[in-house]
């Protein structure tokens, strides 16, 4: 075991005038070892029937592959379950399987997809690949051991075909995209954001009007980074000292939320709590400072407000740059727990603010009580290993 | 120098302190008294029921953004 994670992100482009995406992705968890199975499929043709090619294709892939199956179990699977195009005569869907065994090791098959492209320490970096032939296809089969820092992108051939005919006559070639990404992975980009920032690049290439489906996998492998959150007091006030000792105990940054918690934790701190004014979002309340806490906020407006990030986080995505950028209590949380955290401990305090029971203010006790829920369960979404303490 | 204190915590917050806070910051540009007056924020004053609380060299009011413009009349500008 050692102290590197994967982040993943990926997302896709529709063919113009698709509803559905022909390529699809699939990320499981291999139970018990440790590992993570990412593939991307991409159907022939594009729409429903694409689309369900390569949904299967990765759902039988990544589900064998968890089970402990070998790949040419898998891939004679695929050959004898995909159901026959009516047009071309042929079931088809390329893949790229991507399997991370115990942070430690990458283990890479790829059909016919373009080859996945690898950055170590921000430059390309050509990894040794073998090829095999299973169930009559030629596969292609790679170990990596993993180093801090180094960038996988899987790309399905929409990527490298953005703007054929358009705006570039060969579309945009393999080594192009590799230029793309050495120029972004200085800036510490997490997964997602690389990701969309190629799809969006790609997008622009086809002018908006993909003449294929597109998607684009990023894993990046990172240091653990442990963080912490503090919100709310103790429910009984004999225990302060003992939830302020555990949470500063703690390794990794510290973040206290709420205006009484900031003030036990200076107390304990021995240290002031000194409010700013700056109201950076009319929405929320301004930050305080205190030596020794890495963030201090207000307690449950500005938590709320990063419950709305986390959740435009794993939809839309709208509020990115709102929050990637924003000064603002909310959006410097949603900086540490989205982006910085890969670990985060949340301390939660169960004492009831009498002056928030007010049926007029939207801030209740249980309110309070379903952000912590509502939160930690986006964040183990964002893929975030999450542990709650009550107090 | 006359130290006003307002309060930033949920419930004050909710009940506009920011309208508070900027109404005196525009009052202290206006009439020109940075040198005497200074503004700072509070986390909580334990009188959430109240807000938006406020303190003038310890002393608390509870000010609301209607106002906020007779209470700087009053409590500031005729004390100075």
């Amino acid at each position: 075991m050692n102290d590197l994670c994967v982040d993943v992100g990926y997302r896709s482009l529709n063919h113009v005038g698709e509803e559905l995406c022909g390529d699809h992705v699939e990320l499981v968890e291999q139970e018990g070892e440790d590992s993570i199975i990412l593939v991307l499929a991409d159907g022939l043709g594009s729409g429903v029937k694409a689309g369900i090619l390569s949904t299967l294709t990765a759902r039988i892939i990544s589900t064998m592959m968890a089970a402990g199956l070998s790949i040419e179990d898998c891939v004679e699977t695929i050959a004898a379950t995909l159901p026959v195009c009516s047009v071309r005569n042929v079931a088809y869907s390329t893949f790229t399987i991507i399997r991370i065994i115990r942070n430690e090791e990458a283990e890479m098959i790829q059909y016919d997809n373009p080859l996945v492209m690898m950055l170590r320490d921000g430059v390309n970096y050509e990894y040794p690949k073998t090829e095999l032939t299973v169930g009559g296809k030629k596969v292609y089969k790679s170990k990596i051991r993993l180093r801090e820092n180094d960038i996988f992108v899987a790309v399905s051939d929409g990527c490298i075909h953005a703007g054929v005919g358009r705006s570039l006559n060969f579309g945009w070639e393999r080594k192009d995209v590799i230029g793309f990404l050495e120029t972004l992975a200085p800036v510490g980009y997490t997964a997602k954001a690389l990701a969309n920032l190629l799809l969006e690049a790609c997008d622009n290439l086809y002018d908006h009007q993909p003449g294929d489906d597109t998607t684009v996998c990023a894993l990046r492998v990172r240091r653990r980074e442990p963080m912490n959150l503090l919100f709310g007091p103790p429910t009984k006030r004999e225990d302060n000292e003992k939830m302020m000792r555990l949470f500063f105990g703690k390794e990794g940054k510290h973040i206290v939320c709420g205006g009484t918690t900031s003030s036990i934790a200076a107390q304990y701190l021995g240290e002031r709590v000194c409010p700013t004014l700056e109201f950076f979002d009319p929405d929320v309340p301004p930050i305080a400072e205190i030596r020794g806490v890495d963030l201090c906020t207000e307690g449950v407006i500005t938590v709320n407000k990063v419950l709305d990030y986390a959740k435009d986080c794993l939809g839309d995505n709208k509020l990115y740059e709102k929050w990637s950028l924003g000064k603002d209590g909310a959006s410097r949380i949603a900086q540490l727990l989205f982006e910085e955290a890969t670990d985060i401990n949340f301390f939660v305090g169960r004492a009831i603010n009498p002056a928030h029971q007010n049926p007029d203010l939207p801030i209740n006790f249980n309110i309070k009580m379903n952000l912590v829920k509502e939160l930690s369960e986006c964040l183990r979404r964002m893929g975030k290993r999450i542990k709650v303490s009550y107090f | 120098m006359k130290k006003i204190t307002v309060c930033i915590g949920s419930s004050c917050h909710l009940k506009g302190s920011r309208q508070v806070v900027e109404a005196l910051q525009d009052y202290i540009t206006e009439h020109d008294l940075k040198d005497k007056v200074s503004l700072s924020g509070a986390f909580c004053m334990k009188n959430c029921r109240e807000g938006v609380s406020v303190t003038v060299d310890g002393v608390l009011f509870s000010v609301t953004p209607e106002t906020v413009g007779s209470f700087f009349e009053t409590e500031i500008l005729k004390k100075l």
